[in-house]
């Protein structure tokens, strides 16, 4: 049971890392990223073929593809996502929608849809005694890491000036351009910045599940789920759900595993029922 | 100070400013006073930048702001209180304060800010919306004196607010002109215009209709309130 | 109307013809429209794209080169065109693209179709449009069965045959107490209930099948699951296909399971998936397989000259494409005419032998065809000498055990 919850943990994990990029990009853009499992999936497929084309291993992939990846993102903010702000939101959702079905078919033409190959680190290939219970290093690795990231990004949001600027573009851009904070200089590296940690999420995907084009897009709707519950727009109540969603979603699949595949939706519709805003968002943020 | 020459602004197919011309002197307090929909609101975004279909000029001491984005105008010395006061629900009181860059060569320190508004000090460190109607008024525009502003956009800093902290908010116009502050305010309290205020301007219809002075605006303070439908 | 009383007045014409003239000759009069049309229906963007996809297509086209060279100018069909479509996985589409296929672009036959419930939908066109479909992809046993039609034939695999391979040879091989997971729709629910029979009637039990989200990447609660079930199973038996597949497989080498005396049986295994995880996370684990390509030289040296033409080893699937359409052709010669009433008869109750299927019977009560199978293992990679060189063949499942009785429960 505690091992099963620890278990549902590590699922959170990709969720969570998923969620907080998607509710960054959405405050501070107000668009709703549909290429984020894209990005996910390139992020697999970058540690893939750094190691299989340049001999470039898992901890050196673990920070060249978020930070490519990242400025991929921010090249794409600044030639095609910027051009709709002030549109309607409708023209940001076929933008990305159009981005995540070309960057798919862009793998799938040089890869094929069969899954690649990726070892684990040989460093994490053991089990760790957890005191109740073994566990698989690597999947431990995989929560402790994308807790430290989350902890990280929430500390970078809450205690410093960027934070702070980002926390007011996200909540009042137009008075937060008028008391002379340039906002759109902020919306490239933000925009790239969620990429990443798509990115980064893909790496620690790499070893534990099948690379393929299609990976990202069957998760992703499980991450919009996570992010309208824990609040559209709100980056603490998408972490918190990001893990809940793994904790409910583990123990739903052990208890009643005729509903794992709706459950988590379920569980959205019962919260949207009681607090139209999500877990953590602010009602009038919705308006 | 600030020139605004024909000053024409539409929100669709309407227009809501109609080449409107005014000019506000350097340390001087100037009201727009007007019905409910004459464009006073509007007539401040566009000095602030905030309102896209413009046509007309502006510019601050000389500097032609029609081209320029809103952080910019900023930046050459303008602050903006906002109607509804704009404070952040995601920034602390205190975030809230430092949030804009100092624009102007003699700010408002801290210890000042805190001194002149110590309620702000006591709640520092709580979420800005915590803050009772009064408290974030104080807020807006302990802001904008943070940073110096040279021109201070005001937008009915005293509406829905009890008559006390009207008051409070006088004293604090007329401490911030005498340190040489411009401002230019947005007022249907003609009482409360007439106490803190150089010169009026009447809009209707998004229109200059007249200029006044605190002696008129006194003389015809009845026909003004029946303007005003108040 | 006006088409079809011209084609039976063809049909005619050709079968006095060939009454008087001795033979079929190279004449086109007998062959509707004008030439034989095959068009390969399968996914071609979607999971089942790589191992069967636009390959099996490519197959098609050495069916017909083959045929072409074995009959020369004495070929029925002289005018034979390869026509494909992507139906992407999605039944509707399926349905669709098959009514295209038949009334526009004229085929004359379908082949592939992946994915049980698009079979189904295109089986139901067939019977509506008579017109002949032989499934390759889908492994539902509802084709030759409550579903089945006079134009409809199965080809290659089904869930009985792949669950009495591996579920009965596992079972009986020593692993008594099973734990299945399978994913949640159709083809999962199909091959729960025949492994669960299989296991059954060879003497094991199963402690617990559990159905999962489909598609799924996270499987870690079953795999933390079975140690503790009781009894504790010794085989899991897994059902997923495609990315799922390699999903669960990757977390049960994670969780080590093998480390805790769970063995892993796989349910549908393709030589693509074996690729996709590499052998060593497979090693030992046995299934079955419709054919292998390096299973004997006559596979290889057509593995060989399919490789020439793709760059990749076939998976079954690209045999049995082959195998399906050859046969047709064959159907087509022996008939003298395209024409399907003619065709099926042709089909119904052959027996052959080509490189695909050994022993081979077309069976007429509900067209199935009866093939050997191999129960198969996958080789550590110290025993790989060369790619894709995966597979070790434990037997051969006969033809007649292979593939369930018929049952009766298919009216023609």
């Amino acid at each position: 049971m505690i091992e099963q919850a620890f278990n549902g943990l590590v699922g959170g994990a990709f969720y969570a890392l998923l969620a907080l990029g998607l509710a960054v990009i959405f405050g501070m853009l107000g668009v709703v990223n549909f290429a984020h499992g894209a990005f996910y999936m390139l992020g697999a497929f970058g540690a893939f073929i750094l190691l299989d084309s340049f001999g470039i291993g898992f901890w050196a992939a673990l920070v060249i593809v978020p930070v490519l990846l990242g400025l991929v993102g921010m090249a794409l903010e600044r030639l095609l996502i910027r051009r709709l702000s002030g549109l309607d939101p409708l023209y940001g959702f076929l933008l990305t929608f159009g981005l995540a079905l070309i960057l798919q078919d862009l793998v799938r033409r040089q890869y094929g849809v069969q899954s690649q190959q990726y070892a684990r680190p040989e460093l994490l290939g053991g089990t760790l005694n957890l005191g109740l219970f073994d566990y698989p290093a690597y999947q431990v690795f995989v929560l402790a890491l994308s807790a430290v990231v989350c902890g990280a990004v929430w500390l970078l949001l809450t205690r410093t000036k960027i934070g702070m600027i980002v926390r007011a573009s996200t909540e009042k851009p137009e008075l937060t351009r008028a008391l002379g904070i340039d906002v759109s200089r902020w919306v490239t590296p933000v925009f790239g910045f969620g990429i990443a940690l798509a990115g980064l999420a893909g790496v620690l995907a790499a070893p534990m599940r099948a690379i393929n084009p299609l990976m990202g897009g069957d998760l992703i709707i499980v991450v919009f789920a996570v992010v309208v519950i824990g609040g559209l727009g709100s980056v603490f109540g998408s972490v918190a759900a990001g893990f809940l969603i793994g904790l409910v979603s583990a123990l739903g699949n052990l208890y009643v595993p005729a509903l794992s595949q709706t459950l988590v939706f379920i569980l959205m519709a019962a919260v949207l029922l009681w607090r139209p805003a999500g877990l953590f968002g602010r009602q009038e943020g919705l308006t | 100070m600030l020139t605004v020459e024909n000053l024409s602004a539409w929100y669709g197919e309407a227009q809501v400013l109609r080449e409107v011309s005014l000019q506000v002197a350097e340390g001087e307090i100037v009201t727009l006073v007007g019905r409910n929909g004459a464009g006073k609101t509007t007539l401040l975004r566009c000095v602030m930048g905030l309102h896209a279909r413009v046509g007309g000029a502006m510019s601050l001491r000389g500097a032609d702001l029609t081209a320029l984005p809103p952080h910019r105008r900023a930046r050459l010395g303008i602050g903006w209180v906002p109607d509804d006061r704009g404070v952040y629900a995601t920034l602390s009181v205190e975030e809230n304060l430092l949030l804009p860059p100092v624009t102007g060569p003699e700010p408002w320190s801290m210890e000042e800010i805190y001194a002149a508004f110590p309620r702000l000090k006591e709640r520092r460190r709580s979420p800005g919306t915590r803050l009772s109607g009064g408290e974030q008024q104080m807020l807006a525009m302990a802001r904008v004196l943070r940073t110096g502003s040279r021109l201070l956009l005001c937008d009915e800093p005293t509406e829905g607010l009890a008559p006390v902290i009207v008051e409070q908010i006088g004293d604090i116009l007329r401490q911030v002109k005498d340190r040489g502050v411009t401002v230019l305010l947005v007022e249907q309290n003609v009482h409360f215009a007439a106490s803190v205020a150089d010169r009026h301007y009447l809009l209707a219809e998004g229109r200059v209709v007249d200029a006044l002075d605190n002696a008129e605006v006194r003389a015809r303070q009845d026909e003004l309130l029946e303007h005003l439908g108040i | 109307m006006k088409a079809k009383g011209l084609s039976i007045a063809v049909v005619t014409a050709g079968a006095l013809l060939a009454g008087c003239g001795g033979g079929p000759g190279g004449g086109g009069g007998k062959i509707s429209d004008g030439g034989v049309t095959l068009a390969v229906l399968n996914d071609q963007s979607a999971v089942y794209a790589d191992l069967s996809g636009k390959n099996s297509v490519t197959a098609v086209e050495m069916a017909v080169a083959d045929y072409k060279a074995k009959y020369g100018d004495k070929a029925v069909a002289d005018k034979i065109e390869v026509i494909s479509a992507d139906h992407q996985n999605k039944p509707d589409l399926a349905n669709s693209k098959a009514q295209e296929l038949y009334d526009r672009r004229r085929a004359d036959v379908i082949l592939d179709v992946p994915s049980s419930a698009a079979a189904l939908a295109v089986a139901t066109q067939a019977k509506a449009k008579k017109k002949i479909f032989i499934d390759i992809g889908a492994a539902t046993t509802e084709l030759e069965g409550k579903q089945c039609n006079k134009y409809t034939f199965h080809y290659g695999y089904n869930t009985y045959m792949l669950a009495n391979g591996t579920g009965s040879t596992v079972t009986a091989d020593g692993a008594k107490t099973w734990y299945i997971v399978y994913p949640d729709y159709a083809f999962g629910q199909d091959m729960n209930k025949s492994f669960t029979a299989a296991i059954q009637k060879a003497g094991g039990t199963v402690v617990r099948s559990d159905p999962t989200p489909f598609p799924n990447d996270n499987f870690s609660t079953f795999l933390l699951k079975a140690p503790n079930l009781n009894p504790k199973p010794q085989v899991l038996g897994t059902m997923q296909a495609g990315g799922d597949l390699v999903n669960l497989v990757k977390q049960y080498n994670e969780y080590k399971l093998q480390d805790k005396g769970i063995d892993l049986a796989v349910g549908l295994m393709f030589i693509t998936d074996i690729h996709s995880l590499g052998p060593d996370a497979l090693a030992g684990t046995t299934f079955t397989d419709p054919w292998y390509w390096n299973a004997n030289q006559q596979n290889r040296a057509w593995a060989d000259k399919f490789m020439a033409k793709t760059g990749t080893r076939p998976s079954f699937a690209h045999a049995a494409n082959y195998s399906a359409a050859l046969q047709y052709l064959e159907a087509v010669q022996r008939a003298g005419t395209d024409d399907a009433d003619a065709v099926v008869k042709e089909l119904e109750g052959h027996t052959f032998n080509d490189v695909f299927a050994d022993n081979a019977t077309i069976r007429a009560e509900d067209h199935l065809l009866l093939h050997d199978v191999e129960l198969a293992q996958v080789k550590p990679s110290s025993e790989v000498k060369e790619p894709w060189d995966y597979e070790k063949i434990l037997k051969t499942i006969p033809a007649e055990q292979a593939f369930q009785p018929a049952d009766g429960s298919c009216r023609l």
